[in-house]
């Protein structure tokens, strides 16, 4: 990851036009190639940009640029479309690299895997006499939350969501239809279960028999709400 | 089908069956009332499969039938009748409706596919009217809101030998309150029923004036039905399963540390400071010899006191109490004064809870059994 801060114009051409006026700007050029161009603001979105894959070429600066105060030209090219972006540098005011090295990734939605590990472990909140089966029981189609047996030992399959909507009943409603298939599991029933559940997300489930199970995150986490209670 | 009714007997029977019909229902059939015309005169019944409710009344039958019509739509209609007798006939799909000058004409609903009402069981035992209605109002209040625990959704009744016990909780508070029951000739077997709060508190309100209301308690298979009865109307609803947390043995068994105030000099001193309060915030009561401050404290940009006459028996005191639960107990008590009982408790974490019971003079107990434990919330200063 190369940082400039720089004061620079920056010109597109290709399937649209576009033109910075000099003002001081950070280029990012990320090790894929791609740079970024980016103000004081605007959060997370650059003024503009050239994604991969694309070329970064110096090219040679002719009188009139030199003469209107120009230092640098930077030529990215883009390799499929040959979209260019010209950012004209000139002043830099810091350059510097860093080496990031591999991303782990964005874990999406941390709150949603705690759910399914702790309703796992507390599997005594779909009712008594539930015992875990697994968590994430494969089906053709994708793995289901949590698959358990109720006091009477039919199976239950559990769908885990931090805000239960109409999805997930589909979801849920999906994967039920595939387990019905099958003998050995037969008859499966579903159980609905986030931290709040919609009413039209209920209404459908409820339609087809599928229970809604609220569940409290924090109650679950064995966090104390701060306010005392009776029992 | 055709039949002619008085108008306010036909809308109060209207409205009555309506009434508990759910917001939404993924069975459009389910969001009607079924109308039933014979010689004995009209039934009215609503049913979803868990709640239902059925009313008859007398009505000139020129021509018995049934028929299946928009619940909400018929009741909202017989509201704003003129005041006429009401003709109401059945020709193949539509359902005339005639008062005075007006006239309706209403889809009926194929009445083939609704389903059959729940059959009612032998009656378990009988409650006085005013007193169950009154005691719904005093303890469904503290029943939970939330999902999480449906357990604690509903009001627990509890059938001894001659008394019922209703019982709510959200965990913050209890309420607990015993009404005369008669069990008949029935035999005195204990029975526990946990009910629906909101379907409860619309049977309360319904049967409030009647005189006695019959309850039958039924189990069979895996379903458990609760049925009231009275006035020719009829209300039953699918039990809560689960087993309701043992809430009774949290009561004290006697305290000799407490207060009691005029009830409504306290409503208004708790409404009036409680202004100022944020959300969700609790208000603090300071009782000694002199009586007793209430402080709103915890807002930056106001705070509010205020002093009213308390009669301290015992050491002086300090609780913090959400305004709203503290409304709802006092509320409730139906009394000139209330008494506001401390406990002691071991755990520096959690306060003892504060117990409100009725109190009908400065010195003198109320003589009902309503009683609603509060836990205070912790002592921020």
């Amino acid at each position: 990851m190369r940082l400039v801060v720089a004061r620079c114009s920056v010109d597109y051409a290709g399937r649209l036009s576009a033109h910075l006026p000099l003002a001081t700007r950070v280029l990012m050029l990320k090790g894929d190639g791609s740079i970024l161009i980016h103000s004081d603001g605007g959060s997370y979105k650059p003024l503009n940009w050239m994604s991969p894959p694309c070329t970064l070429s110096q090219v040679e600066l002719d009188d009139e640029q030199t003469a209107a105060g120009v230092r640098q030209v930077w030529q990215v090219t883009h390799a499929k479309t040959a979209d260019t972006l010209v950012v004209s540098i000139f002043e830099i005011l810091h350059d510097s690299s860093h080496e990031l090295g591999i991303d782990p990734g964005l874990v999406k939605d941390g709150v949603e895997a705690h759910l399914q590990k702790l309703l796992a472990e507390q599997i005594e909140h779909l009712g008594e006499g539930h015992l875990l089966v697994r968590r994430e029981y494969m089906t053709a189609i994708g793995p289901v939350d949590i698959l358990a047996r109720d006091a009477k030992g039919a199976a239950v399959a559990v769908e885990i969501k931090r805000r239960g909507d109409i999805d997930g009943v589909e979801q849920l409603t999906r994967y039920l239809e595939l387990m019905n298939r099958d003998p050995h599991l037969a008859p499966v029933t579903g159980v609905f279960a986030a931290q709040e559940i919609k009413p039209q997300a209920r209404t459908l489930a409820e339609d087809r028999g599928i229970r809604c199970l609220v569940l409290d995150y924090d109650a679950m986490k064995g966090v104390d709400s701060g306010r005392p209670t009776l029992f | 089908m055709r039949f002619e009714v008085n108008r306010d007997v036909f809308s109060d029977a209207v409205s009555f069956a309506v009434k508990l019909l759910p917001q939404r229902t993924t069975l459009p059939i389910l969001s009607g009332v079924l109308i039933e015309a014979d010689e004995q005169g009209l039934t009215l019944s609503s049913f979803d499969y868990e709640v239902s409710a059925q009313t008859q009344i007398q009505a000139t039958v020129d021509e018995p039938g049934r028929v299946l019509v928009s619940g909400r739509l018929l009741a909202e209609i017989a509201n704003r009748l003129p005041n006429a007798p009401v003709r109401i006939s059945v020709t193949d799909s539509s359902v005339a409706v005639a008062c005075g000058s007006a006239n309706f004409s209403l889809l009926s609903m194929p009445v083939e596919e609704y389903p059959n009402l729940p059959q009612i069981g032998e009656e378990t035992g009988m409650l006085p009217a005013d007193a169950f209605s009154s005691a719904v109002s005093q303890v469904a209040v503290a029943a939970s809101r939330d999902d999480v625990t449906p357990v604690i959704t509903g009001v627990q009744l509890e059938v001894g030998e001659n008394s019922l016990s209703l019982v709510a909780t959200d965990r913050y508070r209890v309420a607990v309150r015993e009404i005369p029951w008669d069990s008949g000739d029935t035999g005195t077997e204990t029975l526990t029923a946990l009910v629906p709060a909101r379907t409860l508190q619309e049977v309360g309100k319904t049967f409030g004036t009647a005189g006695t209301v019959s309850v039958s308690i039924a189990r069979s298979d895996e379903r458990e039905i609760i049925a009231f009865r009275a006035d020719r109307k009829t209300v039953t609803s699918l039990l809560i399963k689960g087993n309701f947390p043992p809430v009774k043995r949290l009561f004290p068994e006697t305290v000799d540390n407490y207060a009691v105030m005029n009830t409504a000099e306290l409503v208004e001193a708790v409404r009036r400071v409680s202004l100022v309060l944020e959300r969700e915030a609790a208000l603090r009561f300071t009782f000694t010899a002199e009586g007793l401050t209430l402080e709103a404290i915890g807002s930056e940009h106001a705070q509010a006191s205020e002093a009213i006459d308390a009669h301290l028996v015992g050491d002086d005191t300090t609780v913090s109490l959400k305004p709203q639960f503290l409304l709802d107990g006092i509320g409730a008590v139906h009394s000139e004064f209330v008494r506001i009982s401390f406990t002691k408790t071991e755990n520096p974490n959690k306060p003892g809870p504060v117990l409100i019971t009725s109190q009908s003079s400065r010195e003198q107990a109320g003589a009902d059994s309503y009683k609603y434990l509060l836990q205070p919330n912790l002592l921020l200063r």
